[in-house]
């Protein structure tokens, strides 16, 4: 195999998101000995983490928990715990991954990860969650809040849809006083809305230097090292902090036109969430290709800032709210999900599109077949369409989607080569 | 004359092909073909070995080989690799250089490939993890009739009436069929049943894609006539058959190798993959 050059981003920021996380784990520990801080179980898609600062609160992701023991080769033992109770086999690998953990006592870093004070269902769209929040405040005894934001029907929501959620939201607040005792901070909310809103320009802006050729960062797999920080620290000084520096870094690196790689080859779409089970080995296998995601739309699960949405500290309710409905990739309807891969396409200049189907996850998964339609046959954009699963470590095939990876880059490099050709024939003649 | 070989590895079978050019056109001189068992790197040079004697030319008079298949990283002894969907495109458009549309039916994959006017590929489709569709479910189905490989083919075109094969799964199918069996049906409508059973399914898979005339079909699966004849029933026109299609993954890396030595392949990416493979 050839040895390929790249050129990971492994900056002062790729340590200082580990500290980040560390810290936030080092935090639950410490809420597992009386309650403070208190701690808010939460999904990612379309987090509310802002709510949490008014009452000094830390997020629990289950969801961050599961990826962190799959990126560790981890996460089979507590899916085959959850099978041992009855969870189904293509049941969503995420919510077994978190039950098994819960049933097992494992936990990503060894440090103890708190019964919450409040398990918060903020994503109904998949009805696989709100069970899997049900089970988690049964295993912990907490009490459970399930926030019903009703998807995205048309391009934007109602104000009714608006109203809905900003009145449970208010209800949440009530509740959180009582749990916790503590009176709601509205300043330090209203602060944290507007950190929030910080780090969405600073991100938004780091996600537009990958429309530089070369990129100077993957946004696919380097962009998942920011996203952590993104969903626990976002309305935070510390966020603030972190992203920028990150900013500063990444501009460095585009204005020097150091990209990943030694020669930047192809530039890519990724669609769907990582294999995180083989994270190293997928990434080798695009690394291999000189491959580059310049767009991802894993990585706006938790909001999706890129086209000019942001928090409003003048109107913190009500953004949140905006945010919960229409923001984030997972709650907006599928068309709008095309619309936004092909800007990607087009403005953010790629040559293909790549789909990772996640066996177990239905939401974001339904539906990918009838995508890959559309930009192939509509489109004309080349798109790979390849299955495995975020979690499960059974359902990834190395040899099989490694061939259809090759495979595809070398049509690709065959179109480029004939294209290249036509050029120079062109100019001879 | 330039000599160059395609060594194609597959799950099952392990096909090597030997090209000559002389500069006046292309010719396949010789073929090889053995299981490939439990060791890989042993049976693809077994293949290789073969194919020479077969020729009656030294290994060293070889000028470049081009290892392909599931295998084609455990071939030690090649130049470089290139996937068998390249090849079977590129393999399917010398032999029958109509071909817009290749469906290679293997041991344990199946795949449809649109392939553009020059024999390069322009999209695929390929079977999951899964083996339903493939040459392992027929071979289960066989095993099951107590019937070789090789008859079930022939059996099949003499079904006047095949049974309905409600699963295309290779492991339930044999329930299907003992069901079958307890009902008196004729092992003739039963296998008619099962080849149609998976031309239905590889259809589904080629219509994710434009399914453009002509049709070549390749691979090991090519060689039954039977699922030759239940392919073209569902897809509604002929099929192209080349005599070598079971090798075709093998012309198409043997055609790889023989640019590679004219020099008129520039892609980058394969000088790269070639300089880091030669022995």
């Amino acid at each position: 195999m050839t040895e390929i050059h790249t050129n990971d981003y492994r900056g002062t920021i790729h340590q200082r998101q580990k500290d980040l996380m560390l810290d936030w784990y080092h935090r639950l520990d410490q809420a597992s000995d009386g309650g403070d801080p208190p701690t808010v179980s939460m999904m990612i898609s379309g987090n509310c983490v802002e709510l949490l600062e008014g009452f000094g609160a830390s997020p629990i992701y289950p969801e961050v928990n599961a990826l962190q023991l799959a990126i560790r080769h981890q996460s089979l033992e507590p899916i085959l715990a959850a099978e041992d109770l009855g969870y189904a086999a293509d049941n969503c690998a995420y919510v077994k991954a978190d039950i098994g953990c819960m049933l097992k006592g494992i936990t990503p870093t060894g440090e103890r990860i708190p019964k919450p004070t409040l398990v918060l269902c903020n994503f109904v769209g998949c009805n696989t969650y709100v069970k899997w929040f049900e089970h988690v405040a049964e295993l912990t005894g907490a009490p459970l809040y399930v926030l019903d934001v009703p998807f995205l029907r048309g391009e934007e929501p109602t104000e009714a849809d608006v109203a809905y959620v900003v009145r449970q939201l208010k209800e949440v607040v009530q509740l959180l006083e009582k749990l916790t005792g503590r009176k709601f901070d509205c300043e330090r909310f209203r602060q944290a809305v507007s950190c929030s809103s910080e780090v969405e320009q600073l991100w938004s802006e780091i996600k537009h230097f990958s429309q530089c050729t070369p990129s100077p960062f993957d946004a696919y797999f380097d962009a998942i090292t920011l996203m952590g920080p993104l969903y626990v620290y976002r309305a935070r000084q510390e966020g603030v902090e972190f992203f920028r520096a990150a900013l500063e870094e990444l501009k460095q690196k585009a204005i020097a036109r150091t990209g990943i790689y030694d020669e930047e080859r192809f530039r890519l779409v990724m669609e769907g969430p990582p294999p995180y089970p083989y994270f190293r080995t997928f990434r080798d296998m695009f690394a291999k290709w000189k491959a580059c995601a310049v767009a991802s739309t894993y990585s706006t699960v938790g909001g999706l800032w890129e086209f000019g949405f942001r928090h409003d500290p003048d109107r913190p309710f009500e953004s949140i709210a905006m945010h919960m409905l229409a923001q984030n990739v997972t709650n907006r309807n599928y068309l709008q999900r095309y619309e936004q891969i092909r800007r990607y396409v087009e403005e953010w200049k790629a040559d293909a599109i790549i789909i990772h189907f996640v066996k177990s996850c239905r939401l974001f998964s339904a539906g990918q077949g009838d995508m890959r339609d559309y930009f192939t046959k509509q489109l004309g954009i080349p798109t790979l369409y390849i299955e495995s699963d975020l979690e499960d470590p059974r359902y990834f095939a190395e040899a099989q989607t490694k061939n259809r990876i090759d495979a595809f880059f070398e049509s690709l490099e065959h179109a480029k080569s004939a294209s290249r050709q036509g050029r120079e024939c062109a100019r001879t003649a | 004359m330039r000599i160059a070989v395609g060594v194609d590895v597959g799950s099952t079978q392990s096909k090597a092909v030997l090209m000559g050019d002389d500069g006046q056109g292309i010719k396949i001189l010789s073929r090889a073909l053995v299981d490939t068992g439990a060791n890989v790197t042993r049976a693809a040079q077994s293949a290789f070995d073969q194919c020479c004697r077969n020729a009656g030319i030294p290994p060293q008079d070889v000028g470049f080989i081009v290892g392909t298949g599931y295998g084609r990283y455990k071939i030690t002894f090649g130049n470089a690799q290139m996937t068998e969907i390249s090849c079977h495109a590129r393999g399917a458009h010398f032999l029958c250089p109509g071909t817009r549309t290749v469906i290679d039916m293997g041991g344990q994959d199946s795949k449809a490939i649109s392939v553009g006017p020059s024999g390069e590929v322009l999209d695929f489709v390929m079977n999951d993890k899964c083996a339903a569709g493939t040459g392992r479910f027929l071979a289960n189905a066989a095993e099951v009739m107590g019937i070789s490989l090789d008859e079930i083919g022939p059996l099949s075109l003499r079904a006047s009436h095949p049974v309905k094969i409600a699963t295309v799964c290779t492991v339930f199918v044999e329930s299907d069929i003992l069901s079958y069996l307890a009902q008196g049906k004729r092992a003739e409508d039963i296998m008619g049943g099962v080849h149609l059973a998976i031309a239905k399914r590889t259809l589904s898979l080629a219509r994710r894609l434009t399914i453009e005339p002509e049709i070549t079909m390749t691979g090991g699966v090519a060689r039954n006539t039977g699922m030759v004849q239940a392919l073209e029933t569902v897809l509604g026109q002929k099929l192209h058959v080349s005599p070598d299609a079971h090798f075709m993954g093998a012309v198409g890396a043997g055609l790889f190798a023989l640019e590679k030595l004219g020099e008129s392949f520039e892609s980058s990416v394969w000088r790269e993959h070639a300089s880091s493979c030669r022995n």
